[in-house]
């Protein structure tokens, strides 16, 4: 039972291990998954949710959860994308909308941490009003007829890998830097294990849990503005449900929902499955109606068989202490 | 007091919470290489003391000198800054972090400058403790190690252990004194709160014992003998409400109701006893004796692993609590706000609340319910303005009161009452020994489980005394003595 | 406190005030609105919000959620549309058995989180995928268009979400039927005063001889058959049957549950209050289109109406983090 304990504990490990484990045995059935061209797409296709998983792993780790990425997402790509079609400098544009991605994230933030609202119920007021200000905005219609040279950016490669993927793997590498080496890169995870013993320690809990969810606004903006670089077009659906997606691939890449536990790489390599499992799907011609229950499911027996290790080794823990006491008779004599 | 170095003296230290007066002027030192061992019964105020040295709680009135300067204790980053760390009782640490962060995370210094810092302290101790592993994965013992390497990596002068051996094995509290030996060589200064009077001789350099709020004995440890601690650990005049209430009894000791046979399961082992009829049978322990493990055992909340319990006869092992409570066995639990009562909620619901199933088929009778309601009420002298009061605005005692009229409500032949005066007030707890007598009047066994000895000797007309997840000593009506109880429960 | 004691036990008439000023204020934007049977028309609207907000109001009490009753909305429409045209079933036939798939949906629901003990957001997180899915797959097999679903129905089936009783919507009538089946359950009868007991304190329940894990198991069961009533009655007033239906209900449900006075965290919460906040956000709905905006300030005011309501309620309440850490270690003092 140790070795599947420290399996589970290496949550990232068993993630790559699902990954490479699908691309070779969909590759059995169809070699053409295999091919850099097929990997590429899926790289390519998998950088929004990364972004969205990256800043859903600051909220998830202080126990939190932020189910208004999508609506951000949304947002921020209808700013960027209007703006830059009626000409606006790209640069004025992206700032901004990163800019209405912070503020929501700020507003957020000091919902939960000041305020005290719980965090679904905060995030979901703001999922609402988000979305609604953005079709408000864009008046329903959808913002198309990007310049090219926006839209080529999405196309751009160096050395072989997608530009964008290639920024992703940056900001992971960052974030993934910051949380095991800067100074307070450790507290997002110490708020969601303990908060009681953070505020012992000395960490600033209310400002931590407020970053968190102004990273998260980030990360979804930032988002946003890839999808309108990649799409081409905004949509008054942009981004729905898209949070569900985040939330599924930080739990596949082995992020506790009760906080505490996960990395940016595990969480981006469930959002890399969750792409996946998507075209390989298309490779095995199995039509892509299958996707959403496969991805369902796999989240299930995920949650389940976590719940039920961690209880049976809670459970052993306890009865061992338990044992120990009660086994120990006049020692102290 | 000595030429030693003073590290912390408190002076008049009174604090209250609500109209419970924890602490009455207590005035105590600590100075460079001693070791203070604090004893109390529960509720003598020492957790209280402790967390307001460390700024959990601020002070109603009094002072704190660090150093012959005074302090203002208004956070625990004020003590920390001044070199005081708690230990506490359970270890507050990240349990999915390595050992290593759990130690450096909360620091303004360079990581790995800390990191070697910690590895040199350790290599100091000699301590062999592995920096990469997750705290969940860490025995109690460990985990106190690693609260220990917190307060010494922040040079702490001033370190609190609070009844750091309670959860520990003999081996392992062996290398803890190890531990705390060369610490103390460092000079630092250490409060050592125990249940355990043994320990206070192996391990102190200087001794004190608190009673309601109030110190009853301080000095150097080889000023006293065993029988003094334990003769300045029971109360003045133990009060005589027994003898009032004795002139009603009836002693019949005829039907035996609960019968615990070689019981064991996880924290208890080996465990006998009987229960008979109009009586009550105390048992005592200290915390963490596995008291509370046996009794949820018994009622169907917790797993056996040998032996058995008899009802009336019939084994009721492996039932489930429902149905053990329809069978005649009820429990009033330890911990009354976790598992006894429904704060939210008001008195009505409260004590309905194991009974639905009996006084209602599908729809609630309310005015059967009422009628139960209003009967523990009156019976009881519930202090209510009505039953549609809510638990949490209740006071202590009359929440209690509640409780055991939940557990009344489901008609039990034998009930147990886990610790059923802590945390209540004196006038309360009179009340509730009146209701525990009347149950007595009524024929109904009663197995009392206490800390409290005074409660033990009070009450009971038998009692056994468990020790270690063991029954080890019984003692008849004439045998229960303060001392008896004490020397027993403390494993002397 | 005291403050706050007294306003919680007029929360319920607080909502019944803003109701007033609510149709008052929109009356005077739009006399329109004031006629009643406007009013009771906007019921076929509110409706499949309020039917499921009803049963969410349980198990929120418990102290839980249920984000997957949007997919089981879709779920239980496409099963019936499908049983009713594929394979021939009686209509009636097909709608129970629509909404045993619903009541299952619910128990797989509730099993997750009562006895295998995983977060309700997580597992139901989970499950909303699945049903989603599995109501996709369905819809894959049988070759139906998804975007416009099955549709004509016989009128005896649209009389559901269309017919009148005496000149009362029937949307008005099911509004009206399960919030007195849920008054009755919640309020009335020993299973409701379990949900109850269960929220306020799991542990104490336990020592109660409750049986929590039945109590939370059942609670979402009963949320699933809500949702599949709401499919019914949605297939039905819209005609066509689909996945999609109930895509954008859980901001709406979620919200007519707190505003009407159910605590997040559990324990609390009434009938009344969440049928009253259902009206509201429906009237609301009606009043925001009727002055001319768009429905996408619709959105808004729900999300509005959702934050403010908590944040007053957790500014005012005791439930905060720090007095919670101080109980604790009051608890713990000994």
């Amino acid at each position: 039972m140790t070795i599947i304990k420290r399996i589970f504990e290496k949550r990232e490990i068993t993630a790559l291990a699902f990954l490479i484990i699908l691309f070779l045995g969909v590759g059995l059935r169809n070699p053409d998954f295999m091919n850099t061209q097929s990997i590429s797409t899926v790289l390519k296709g998998s950088v929004l949710y990364i972004f969205l998983a990256v800043g859903m792993t600051f909220v998830l780790l202080t126990g939190g959860i932020d189910v208004s990425v999508g609506a951000t997402l949304g947002i921020s790509a209808a700013i960027s994308a209007s703006m830059i079609r009626d000409g606006s400098s790209v640069v004025l544009s992206i700032l901004l909308a990163i800019a209405i991605g912070l503020i929501i994230g700020l507003i957020n933030g000091i919902g939960v941490a000041i305020i005290k609202v719980p965090a679904i119920i905060m995030t979901l007021g703001v999922l609402g009003i988000t979305r609604g200000t953005m079709i408000v905005y864009t008046n329903g219609k959808w913002v198309e007829n990007l310049p090219d040279s926006f839209k080529v950016a999405s196309q751009a490669n160096l050395g072989g890998l997608n530009f964008y993927f290639i920024l992703a793997v940056i900001i992971v590498a960052l974030v993934q830097l910051y949380f095991s080496r800067g100074k307070t890169g450790r507290f997002f995870a110490a708020i969601g294990d303990n908060v009681e013993g953070s505020i012992l320690v000395g960490i600033p809990v209310k400002k931590i849990t407020v970053i968190a969810y102004v990273a998260s606004g980030f990360c979804a903006s930032v988002a946003g503005v890839i999808f309108a670089s990649q799409v081409g077009f905004v949509t008054s659906n942009t981004g729905l449900d898209i949070e569900m997606v985040a939330i599924a691939a930080c739990v596949l890449g082995g992020v506790s929902l009760s906080g505490g536990i996960g990395s940016v790489i595990g969480a981006s390599i469930g959002a890399i499955i969750m792409t996946a499992i998507n075209s390989a799907l298309i490779f095995l011609k199995v039509p892509s109606f299958w996707n959403k229950s496969i991805q369902g499911s796999l989240l299930i027996l995920i949650v389940v068989s976590d719940v039920l290790i961690h209880k049976y080794f809670q459970d052993k823990a306890r009865k061992q202490r338990l044992s120990a006491r009660s086994s120990f008779v006049g020692g102290d004599k | 007091m000595s030429e030693k170095k003073s590290l912390i003296r408190l002076n008049e230290i009174y604090k209250s919470f609500a109209d419970n007066e924890v602490l009455k002027g207590t005035s105590l030192e600590l100075s460079e290489g001693e070791i203070v061992a604090i004893i109390g019964g529960n509720g003598a105020g020492k957790s209280t003391l402790m967390k307001i040295i460390m700024g959990i709680y601020p002070l109603d009135r009094g002072e704190i000198y660090i150093e012959d300067k005074k302090i203002n204790m208004s956070s625990p980053s004020v003590a920390l800054e001044k070199g005081i760390y708690l230990v506490p009782q359970e270890p507050l640490l990240f349990p999915n972090m390595t050992v290593e962060e759990n130690v450096v995370i909360g620091f303004n210094q360079n990581k790995s400058e800390l990191g070697e810092k910690l590895r040199n302290l350790i290599k100091q101790l000699g301590w062999n403790i592995s920096l990469s592993r997750k705290a969940a994965t860490l025995s109690i013992a460990e985990q106190q190690l690693v609260e220990i390497l917190r307060g010494l990596l922040r040079e702490a002068r001033i370190l609190i252990l609070d009844e750091p051996t309670s959860t520990l094995t003999f081996n392992e509290i062996q290398s803890f004194f190890k531990l705390m030996k060369d610490l103390q060589a460092k000079g630092i200064g250490m409060f050592y709160i125990t249940h355990r009077l043994t320990e206070v001789f192996e391990i102190a350099t200087d001794v004190v014992i608190l009673r309601d709020g109030e110190i009853t004995i301080n000095g150097p440890v080889s000023d006293f003998t065993k029988e003094m601690l334990i003769k300045g650990l029971m109360p003045d005049s133990v009060e005589n409400v027994k003898e009032d209430l004795e002139n009603d009894l009836v002693g019949n000791k005829e039907d035996l109701v609960l019968k615990v046979d070689s019981l064991s399961g996880y924290g208890f082992h080996d465990i006998s006893f009987s229960v008979y009829e109009g009586e009550i049978l105390g048992l005592a322990g200290v915390v963490g004796s596995g008291r509370t493990e046996l009794a949820e055992a018994i009622f169907g909340m917790g797993e056996i692993t040998g032996g058995d319990v008899l009802l009336d006869g019939k084994s009721i092992k492996g039932y489930k609590t429902k149905e053990i409570i329809d069978l005649g066995l009820n429990y009033v639990p330890e911990d009354r706000h976790l598992n006894g009562i429904f704060s939210m909620a008001d008195v009505r619901l409260n004590t309905t609340s194991a009974i639905l199933s009996r006084i209602s088929k599908v729809f609630i009778n309310h005015r059967k319910e009422k009628e139960i309601t209003q009967k523990y009420i009156d019976d009881f002298r519930i202090k209510v303005t009505g039953q549609d009061q809510s638990l949490k605005s209740l006071s202590g005692g009359n929440q209690q009161k509640v409780v055991i009229g939940r557990i009344l409500s489901s008609n039990p032949k034998v009930i147990i009452l886990d610790e059923p005066t802590r945390g209540i007030d004196a006038g309360a707890r009179g009340d509730v020994y009146k209701i525990i007598y009347q149950l007595k009047k009524l024929g109904l066994a009663i197995l009392l489980i206490s800390s409290d000895f005074e409660e033990i000797y009070e009450l009971s007309d038998r009692a056994e005394v468990m020790y270690h997840g063991t029954n080890h000593v019984a003692l008849s009506k004439e045998e229960i003595t303060m001392d008896i109880l004490t020397l027993a429960a403390f494993g002397a | 406190m005291k403050k706050w004691k007294a306003f919680k036990g007029k929360w319920e008439l607080s909502l019944v005030l803003f109701l007033i000023i609510e149709i008052i204020m929109f009356g005077l934007i739009n006399p329109r609105f004031l006629k009643i049977k406007v009013l009771m028309n906007s019921a076929n609207d509110f409706v499949t919000v309020a039917i499921i907000a009803l049963f969410m109001t349980l198990v929120i009490i418990t102290g839980g959620i249920d984000i997957s009753m949007g997919s089981v909305v879709g779920l239980s429409s496409v099963v019936m549309g499908l049983l009713w045209q594929e394979l021939g079933f009686n209509i009636w036939f097909a709608l129970s058995i629509a909404i045993i798939v619903g009541a299952l949906c619910g128990a797989f629901n509730g099993f997750l989180v009562g006895y295998v003990g995983v977060q309700a957001m997580v597992a139901t997180l989970g499950t909303s995928f699945l049903y989603a899915g599995i109501s996709l797959v369905i819809i894959g097999f049988s070759g139906i268009s998804p975007a416009e679903g099955i549709t004509g129905f016989p009128d005896s089936f649209r009389a559901l979400g269309h017919g009148k009783l005496f000149g009362v919507p029937s949307s008005l009538i099911i509004f009206g039927l399960l919030i007195i089946i849920a008054y009755i359950l919640l309020h009335k009868t020993t299973y409701g005063r379990r949900v109850y007991l269960t929220g306020i304190n799991k542990e104490a329940a336990e020592f109660s001889g409750i049986k929590t894990k039945l109590v939370i198991l059942s609670t979402h069961m009963l949320v699933g058959i809500g949702a599949a009533i709401s499919g019914m009655y949605i297939t039905s007033y819209l005609s066509s049957s689909r996945a999609d239906h109930g895509a954008t209900l859980t901001l709406s449900v979620i919200t007519a549950v707190v505003l009407g006075g159910t605590a997040i965290t559990g324990g609390e919460g009434s009938i009344v209050g969440t049928a009253l906040a259902s009206v509201i956000i429906g009237l609301m709905t009606l009043g925001l289109q009727m002055t001319g905006l768009s429905t996408q300030f619709v959105g808004i005011g729900i999300g509005l109406l959702l934050v403010i309501s908590v944040a007053i309620k957790s500014s005012l309440g005791e439930g905060n983090l720090f007095s919670n850490i101080k109980r604790k270690i009051k608890s713990n003092n000994g």
